[in-house]
Order: C-alpha cells, then structure tokens, then sequence
C-alpha cells in the first residue's frame, strides 16, 4: 500500500517510522529538510521536501496513485486543503488531522466528503474518550476491546492484594480457564510468560478474557472498584472542555485553571462545572476543594512534568485514581512506573487511530495495535496453515510470542495449551517486536 | 550505543557468500563448456565459498534484528574483503596467480572496478577465469550490497538503509521508491539492461559473443578488465571504440536520473548540473588533449583517429573505466597532468564510477568562487546551488572533510609505495590510479598496465586504497577510529 504522510511532526514521524515496519510503502513530505534528513537516513521510506499543499510537491510525492493520504501538519486548514488536493489528484484515501469539534459533526460528514476529506481526526477528542473509559474502569491500566468487544485485553499492575502474586503460571491455569496471561511489563521489559514465570509485585500484568468474567479479573487481582462521582481536572485545555463535554451525567467536575483570564473564558462554555482559578500544585487550595472526597484527578496541563508531579501528589491525599497527560513520548515509560493510573498521549492516540482507519482499509488480515513494545496483532487461521496442525501445546511456537484468544463463529475463547485452532479462527496474537515476521508463516 | 551485534554481522555476511558461491557457478559452467584446466578450481572454490557461507549463515540464525549504523559500516565493509578472499581462490587454486599477494590484489582490484592487473598475459587464461574476472567487476559496479538487497527480505528494513548508505556513492542518495527492495530492485533493472544493450551492440561489431559479453560488463560497471592483452586496442575498430566511449559516459552519469531518462523524463537528465559539468569536462579535456597531440606532433594516423584517440583515454579515464587504445603515459608530462586531474574528478555520484566525482568537486568550486565574493562583502549570504536548490554549509563542510581525507590517504599511500621504491610520480599516480578505481598505472606500471613489479607490501597498500574508494572512505576508514569500537 502506497501512503503518503502529510507533517513531519511528532504523529507524522511517529506514524512512519510504525508504517515503514509494516511493509508499506510510505512518503513523508515536510517543507523542512531538517526534519526530514535524520529519518531519511535511518528508516525504509521515502521523503519529499516542500509544501504539502502544493501540487508540484504533491505530484512528485506520487499523490496520483496513493492509497492513503494522511495529513497531520499543525493547522487544520492546512489539512483539510492538503486532503482537497491530493483527492483531486488521485489518491484514494485522505485523512486529516483538525481541532475543531463542529468539523467532526455527523451532518458535516457529507460536506467534507466533497471537499475530498474523508477521514477526520480530532486527537482532543479521542484523549477524552480514552479518559472516559479510564474513569469507568479504575482498576485498569489499559483496556483494549478486540474482535468487536467479543475479546478483551487488560492491563493491571499487581499490588500486595493481588490473589495471584507469586503464583507461579502453570500453577495458575489449572483452575477453570476464563482467562489467559499474555504478557508482563516488568520494569521497562515486556515478557511474554512461560509455565514458570512466577507474578510479582509492580508487574503490570495483560489478561485476555471474555467480557462476562471482567469482574473475575478484578477480583483475583485484588482491586476495588471504585464508582467515580467527583473529579478534579487540572488544566483548561481543549481535551479538558471535550472531556467535560462527553462525560457522564452523574459524573461530578471540578476544574482548576491557573490562567484567570482563561478561566472566564471557560466559564462561559462550561454551565455545570466548577470553575477554581489556581494552581493544582498547591496543597492547600486542593484540600480546600475537597481532594479528600475525589475519586479521581486528571491533569492535562500543556507540561508534562507538571501532570506527572500534580498526579503524584494528589495520589498520596488519597486519590483513588490518577490520570496524567504527557505528550513528550520518552517520559511515558518513566511515568509508567511511577503510581499514576492512567497516561495520555494525544500523538500517541492520533498515530493509533490512524493506523486502525488504515488496517481496516488494508485487507490483508493482520492488525495490529501497539502495546508497549508488544504487539498484537488479529489473524485468521488459513485452511491448512502450520498452526491449526495440532493443539497448541505441541506446536512448538516461538518463545517471543503467545496466542491470547480466538474468536470462533462469532463467540470470544481463551486458549490454552489442549485448544485446537480451526481454519478460519481469528486468533489474537502477542508477540515482541522482534517476532512479527513469524506469525505470517504461521498462518498462511 | 550498545554492543555491536556479532551476530548479525555474521550472519549477513553468511548469507552474502553463499550468493558469491551461486554467481561462481556461472564461470564455472563456463570452464565446462570450454573443457578447460579450471574446472577443478571453480568446484573448489565453489564448494569452499557455499560450506562457510552456509555455516554462518546456520550458526548465528538466532540473532537479534537490531542493526545501527555501526553494524552497516561493518557488513559492507568487511563483505567487500570477504569477497575478495574467496573471490581469489579460482586464480589462486588454478596456479594462474601463484601468490596470495597478488590473487587478493586481482580480486581486490575486480571487485572494486579498478581494474589495475598484475597479468602480464591475460590471453592465456581459460575462459572461466576471464570471465569470473568481468563478472566480479559488474557485481562490483553496482555494489554486491545493493545486489543483496534486491533479493533478500530480510534486508528490506531500517538495517538495509544503513547497508544501502554505507555502500552507494556519492553525496546524497536518492531513492527511486519509498522500500529500499524497490529502489535497488530498479538500479539493478537499469544496470542490467544497459550491458545487455550493450552485450548487442559489441556483437554487430567485429567482437565475438564471449568478449562482448565480458567487456559489456566491464564497460558498464567502468570496471576495465578486458579479455585481451591490449585492451581495446586489440580490435582496432572505430565501431567498437565509440560504442564503448557512449557506453562508458553513461555508466559514468547518476542512475537514478538513467532510471527517470529510461522512463521518458529526459528533462531531468539533461538539466541536471552535475552532467553538464561532466559532460563539460570531458569535451573540454578531449579538445585540449587533441590540440596538444595536434601541436606536438603526435598524430595517431589521420585526424578522426587523433581525436577519438583522445576522446576514448578521456572518457575511460574520467569515469574511471581503465580500457586503453594507446598509451597516455608515453604522450608527455603535460597530457600527463590533464589525465591525473580528469582521474581525480572522477564522474557523477550514484554511478558505478570512482574518484572524488563531479558534484563534489562543482560544489567546491563554487564555494571557492563565493568565498572569494564573501571577501568583499563579508555579511552576504551566498549560499552554493545545485539544480537551483540550496546545499547547506554542513554539506560543504562535509565534502571538504571528504576531499581532505582523501588528499591526506593518496599521501600516506604514496609516502609508503616511494619508501618501496617507487618514482614520485609512480606512487602518486599509481595510488590515485587505485584510490579512484581507474586501474591504469604511470611510469614503469603503464607499460602493459601491469603492478606486477610493486613489492608486496606496496600491492597490499594499494588492494586497500581500492577498497577505501570503492566505499568512499569513511565507511572503511570509520573501522579505525576509536569511537566505533567504545561502547558509548
């Protein structure tokens, strides 16, 4: 697939260096060389320089046979008139990355279809749903619905309470099989278990389950449930006001914004939520707003390091759960080993939606969705390929990847070592980076 | 940094001898053909190459796919030696070459198209050996790496990048197509139906098919090794001559804008700044050299022969091919001097051509010239343009490291080979001869373009200023300094 990568900012590069890995055919054009010549010199891609709202640049890049066109340079009308001219020239696909709520409105559909936009992306916006999603399910660290909701894949992190600390997991699976350990984040490493690797504390274990055992889940890792009624953001930025905007109703939200004048001006948007000029990071203003009766605090300044501290703090006055915004990518992995709940990075979350846009697209039948420095990826088991030659166990997979679960005629099962895969079973597949390029062999 | 992965390395390197050992069937099947005395050296040799090739590749098959730059200068240029310690076994194994010295120097010389010989007779060797003598310099021409790359999955990578850039010439690399497999799967295309053009071509002329074929693909990797004891001279055929002379230029231009012109984008080529100037100085060098054969006398029968006399060691020289239809040296200090600087300059990056090539050159020249105006208006902003576009000072400055480090090795080389005896104007010539892949030597060395009497050591220093050209320097020379070996 031939596609052409708008921006040479933080989602751009971020999205190609991910695409060049994938055997696809990637263009990234950026007016500034500088930024262009470190990943032209390490990746398997091919840059242009110039303006992408250009039609020379545009033609040189290969627009007219491109499958997909994904604009993400910094202004939104840059986008959308990027996407306009590379339709008119003949790619297929077009993508845009945009700020602007109103844009993303089911009756605009249509009018930006003809505009030549088919795609939008409102990064602001998917932060939000995410943190929704993370204010729903507390005890979770990341929480991925696969094969249409029929499989889900859990991150924890083990505390002292955890039922199944120090278990070894072949001692694990012998009782009644609703689940399945696909991976552990230990430090900064991610393992994919064997029969004796034992849990310990801090890892931040991935089960794969069907939805009507998550409360089982729960339980056997120990954590409690905690029913979010009052929240405490701090920061007024766009995925702030978004946020608000889609949470529930009965949620209860309390914003903290050091910048006064800003401060008005989100009164005004805002009708049921209070508004405190201040700053988070001061102690007694939070014990004055009441940290104390807050179920969880969401800090989304623009300084990372401020989110991660203010998270920090508000986690040691009691609060249950923590979210953080930190948009300088090598901090995610420092910040997830500290004690905040949940990490938000809107590159992060815009490159992902991206990359699933473009694999539902694709059809070949691999997806993938990246997960530390894991992967996992969504097969189908092809009549007669290696892997439906025997049940599981006398396989002999390779030691960096598992299979997590199977969807058979609609219905999610978790595998163990006695299953046997049929043709046309879409598994899911974990497997380190290092392993991707074992998997086709094994299903075709 | 981390440790440099061994295995990797080893295991690419695996991977790359058992292709020389497949290509080695070629002249292998040659010599059955031919019923000659070599066929016992190339099943050899061919057995040798494909059990420590298999091996390694077998042995380290568990590795890590992490691969930096580090491990790209590495591969590429420990392959390049490699290659020539197998690719010498059939000379050495048949007796033609009776010492490891000068089998490596040969191989060395075949691989990195320099084409310098230390045969005396090649007529007398059998047809397998002439021609695996060809076929090492086309492999070599467009880079054994590149090959690879072309064919190999495995590579299609981030790794492959740093291989890719670790081994093609010249300043900037374009890419035809976004995956690397692509972009050398299309210079190959290219390469390879340049020589059969030319493979034709050779045969409407009064060459027969074995010859063409080694010669076509000699010409187009501006490799130099001919079947014949005097060259092309040894047809003494104007048909022959210029078809070679166009040929040559051609190998001698960037292949990716060969790739554009095959595709009917004509523009691009022709308004390219770096063939311009090349075909410039080629014009240029033939017309002085004519007027100077012309003036002193020195007609090579009548005045149409004169100039493509002239016309042929120009080409040949500039993009560093080695063919001869007479011999320069013998035309005076003057002519002298023409030829060393046109071989210095080299052609155009991206070609299969050595030397210093012409961009780098035209960008200092017109650094110099806006050096000479910032003199005068010392805040102007004078920036040097190519094809209209910007070359940033980082650039220059790194074309000026380039040129320095090259001045400084042809030095120390040439230091080494007058220490062994050699004139002044030997070891100069003789190491520039080597160092841009060109192959012909001065002095004593130009009679029947053989190094033969160079002492050993001198042949080894050469073997490697040939390999550094070859790779542009800093690829091989990087192995040296301290930082590529500390951990961090």
């Amino acid at each position: 697939m031939k596609i052409i990568i708008a921006g040479a900012g933080e989602v751009g590069i971020h999205l190609a260096k991910l695409l060049s890995k994938e055997e696809q055919d990637i263009i990234l054009i950026d007016a500034d060389i500088e930024k262009l010549q470190r990943i032209d010199s390490n990746y398997n891609l091919m840059t242009v320089v110039g303006s992408p709202t250009s039609f020379k640049v545009l033609k040189k890049a290969g627009v007219n046979n491109a499958d997909l066109f994904i604009a993400v340079m910094p202004f939104e009308s840059r986008n959308i008139t990027a996407c306009t001219l590379a339709t008119k020239l003949g790619a297929k696909k077009t993508v845009a990355r945009i700020d602007n709520y109103e844009y993303l409105l089911p009756e605009n559909k249509a009018f930006f279809r003809e505009l030549g936009v088919d795609e939008l992306i409102y990064p602001e916006m998917l932060a939000a749903e995410e943190i929704v999603t993370a204010l729903r399910r507390t005890w979770v660290r990341n929480w991925f619905e696969l094969c249409n909701g029929e499989l889900i894949l859990i991150g924890v992190k083990l505390r002292d309470k955890a039922q199944i600390l120090n278990h070894k997991l072949c001692d694990l699976t012998r009782q009644d099989n609703y689940y399945h350990i696909a991976a552990i984040k230990r430090n900064e490493e991610t393992i994919i278990p064997r029969g004796n690797d034992e849990l310990q504390l801090n890892d931040i274990v991935y089960f794969t389950t069907t939805p009507d055992h998550i409360q089982d889940i729960r339980k056997l890792t120990g954590k409690i449930e905690v029913d979010v009624r009052n929240v405490m953001i701090m920061g007024g930025s766009r995925i702030a006001i978004r946020l608000i905007h889609i949470a529930p109703e009965y949620i209860k939200m309390k914003l903290i914004e050091s910048d006064r004048e800003k401060s008005f001006k989100l009164v005004e948007k805002m009708h049921d939520t209070v508004i405190i000029n201040g700053d988070a990071r001061d102690i007694d203003l939070l014990k004055e707003e009441g940290i104390k009766d807050t179920d969880a605090f969401i800090a989304l300044t623009d300084s990372s390091e401020t989110n991660i501290l203010a998270c920090l703090t508000a986690k040691r006055l009691g609060v249950a759960k923590t979210v953080a915004e930190v948009e300088n990518i090598p901090f995610i992995s420092t910040a997830e080993g500290l004690n905040i709940g949940s990490i938000i990075n809107k590159k992060l979350i815009a490159a992902s939606r991206i990359f699933q846009l473009l694999l539902d697209a694709d059809s070949t039948n691999v997806k993938c969705l990246a997960l530390a420095d894991a992967e996992v990826a969504e097969l189908v088991a092809k009549e007669g390929s290696k892997i439906t030659k025997a049940p599981v166990k006398d396989l002999t997979l390779p030691k960096d990847l598992t299979l997590g679960g199977l969807i058979r005629n609609g219905k999610g099962i978790i595998v163990n070592g006695n299953t046997q895969i049929q043709a046309n079973d879409h598994v899911v597949v974990f497997c380190l980076d290092t392993a991707i390029h074992k998997i086709g062999k094994l299903f075709n | 940094m981390s440790e440099i992965n061994y295995r990797i390395v080893a295991r690419i390197i695996g991977i790359l001898l058992c292709f020389e050992a497949l290509f080695m069937l070629l002249p292998l099947s040659i010599s059955i053909y031919y019923n000659e005395s070599d066929i016992e050296a190339f099943l050899l040799t061919v057995a040798i190459t494909a059990i420590v090739g298999i091996s390694s590749a077998c042995i380290f098959k568990r590795h890590s796919n992490q691969m930096g730059k580090r491990e790209g200068f590495l591969i590429v240029s420990t392959t390049w030696v490699f290659f020539s310690l197998f690719g010498m076994l059939p000379f050495f194994i048949h007796g033609s070459i009776d010492n490891v010295t000068d089998a490596f120097f040969e191989t060395m010389s075949g691989w990195t198209t320099t084409g310098a010989s230390i045969l005396d007779d090649i007529e007398s060797l059998p047809h397998g050996l002439l021609f695996w003598r060809s076929l090492i310099q086309w492999l070599g021409g467009m880079g054994i790496i590149l090959f690879t790359l072309a064919v190999l999955p495995m590579l299609n990578s981030g790794g492959g990048i740093q291989l890719f850039n670790a081994e093609v010439p010249g300043i900037t690399h374009d890419k035809l197509r976004p995956r690397i497999s692509e972009t050398a799967k299309r210079l190959w295309i290219v390469y390879l139906s340049i020589t059969l053009l030319l493979i034709i071509l050779l045969v409407l002329g009064p060459m027969n098919f074995f010859d063409a074929v080694c010669h076509a693909m000699t010409t187009t990797a501006t490799g130099g090794y001919s079947t014949k004891q005097n060259s092309i001279a040894y047809w003494d055929s104007a048909y022959i001559e210029y078809v070679i002379i166009v040929f040559m230029l051609i190998s001698g231009i960037n292949f990716s804008l060969v790739y554009h012109a095959a595709l009917g984008n004509y523009k691009k080529l022709f308004q390219d700044e770096e063939t311009k100037w090349f075909l410039f100085i080629v014009l240029l060098a033939t017309a002085i050299i004519s007027a100077g054969l012309f003036i002193s006398g020195q007609m090579y029968g009548d005045v149409e022969k004169t100039i493509r006399t002239a016309l042929f060691q120009v080409s040949t020289c500039i993009t560093t091919t080695g063919f001869a239809t007479a011999d320069f040296s013998k035309w005076g200090p003057f002519f002298n001097v023409i030829i060393f600087c046109i071989m210095f300059f080299g052609a155009c990056g991206g070609s299969t051509s050595g030397g210093a090539k012409t961009i780098r050159m035209v960008i200092l020249l017109k650094n110099t010239v806006n050096e000479f105006y910032r003199h005068l208006h010392p805040n102007a902003i004078v920036p040097v343009r190519i094809n209209r576009r910007v070359i940033s000072y980082e650039l220059v400055s790194k074309i000026l490291a380039f040129l320095f480090v090259y001045v400084l090795v042809m030095a120390i080389s040439a230091l080494i080979l007058s220490a062994l005896g050699l004139t002044f104007e030997e070891a100069f010539g003789c190491t520039l001869s080597c160092i841009s892949n060109v192959g012909p030597g001065f002095g004593r060395m130009s009679s029947d373009f053989s190094f033969e009497i160079i002492p050993s050591f001198g042949k080894w220093v050469l073997a490697f200023d040939m390999l550094i050209g070859r790779l542009e320097l800093f690829t091989v020379l990087i192995l040296f300094s301290p930082y590529f070996w500390k951990k961090s």
